[in-house]
């Protein structure tokens, strides 16, 4: 899975607790919890079966088993597994979406990373005049 | 929380046994700031500035700024700002701490370091009999 240990180490917010606020750092984040506001990660947010996150999201990888909403940033790959619900806006380099997984709302590509079947929006145009 | 059955907890706590106390955990590197309410118990390596239900631990790496609330909280870390617990607060030998403790029960190791000012109100319910330690079952 996209879980590798390159950033650290995994905080935890376990099922009793509620976050409203901000939360940012050079983690991994697991929420079985719920978090209302922000999270900015330069790790990989998971979402657990009992997580609901309603949040601005910046992550690396962003893996959903339970419910999230909000403007999200996956600046690698955002996984919405098939227990998992996704309302809201998504930007991510590459979307895996099982099968019984909800999604709704927008999805956009982050060119930073372009997938085989994605051309660049826009080449650049400066290109062609140096041809 | 309490009105739902309570089910086994899956992904693994870093304290296991509690089977009603999940321990949550914020690691070195983050910061979280604002309201973490709820329940459980929370141990805090890094920034935490905000306001808290159940047991802080705050570890010897933690920088705690602002106000918190908890039911105990025991401090071997940095904190400064307002500290107010419900039952106990207890400083181990590598705290620092400066700000406002309120408590009705107050521990500090030799080593532990405190500037500011401290509250011992009554705890809520009658005090406990000469020297209780632990008056529910407990062992």
């Amino acid at each position: 899975m996209v879980k590798d240990a390159s950033a650290g180490s995994t905080s935890l917010v376990s099922r009793p607790v509620v976050i409203e606020g901000e939360i940012s750092g050079d983690e991994n984040l697991h929420v079985d919890g719920r978090v209302k506001g922000i999270i900015r990660l330069t790790g990989d947010l998971f979402v657990g079966a009992s997580g609901a996150v309603e949040a601005e999201i910046d992550a690396r990888n962003i893996v959903i088993q339970g419910t999230v909403t909000g403007k999200v940033l996956a600046r690698r790959q955002f996984e919405v597994q098939p227990s998992g619900r996704f309302n809201g806006e998504c930007t991510a380099a590459s979307y895996e979406i099982r099968e019984g997984a909800v999604f709704e709302g927008i999805s956009k590509m982050s060119s930073s990373r372009p997938q085989s079947d994605k051309a660049p929006l826009s080449p650049d145009p400066n290109l062609k005049k140096k041809l | 929380m309490g009105l739902f059955a309570k089910e086994k907890p899956r992904a693994a706590s870093p304290v296991a046994g509690r089977s009603d106390h999940e321990t949550s955990f914020f690691g070195t590197k983050l910061s979280v700031k604002g309201k973490v309410s709820g329940g459980g118990n929370l141990i805090v390596m890094g920034n935490l500035e905000g306001e808290l239900q159940g047991e802080l631990v705050v570890a010897p790496s933690a920088v705690i700024r602002g106000e918190v609330k908890a039911v105990t909280v025991t401090v071997s870390g940095s904190l400064s700002g307002t500290l107010t617990a419900r039952e106990k607060i207890h400083l181990e030998k590598s705290a620092v701490v400066s700000g406002r403790l309120h408590a009705p029960r107050l521990s500090m190791v030799d080593g532990a370091s405190f500037n500011g000012e401290i509250e011992m109100q009554k705890p809520p319910e009658s005090t406990p009999p000469l020297k209780g330690t632990s008056r529910n079952e407990a062992n």
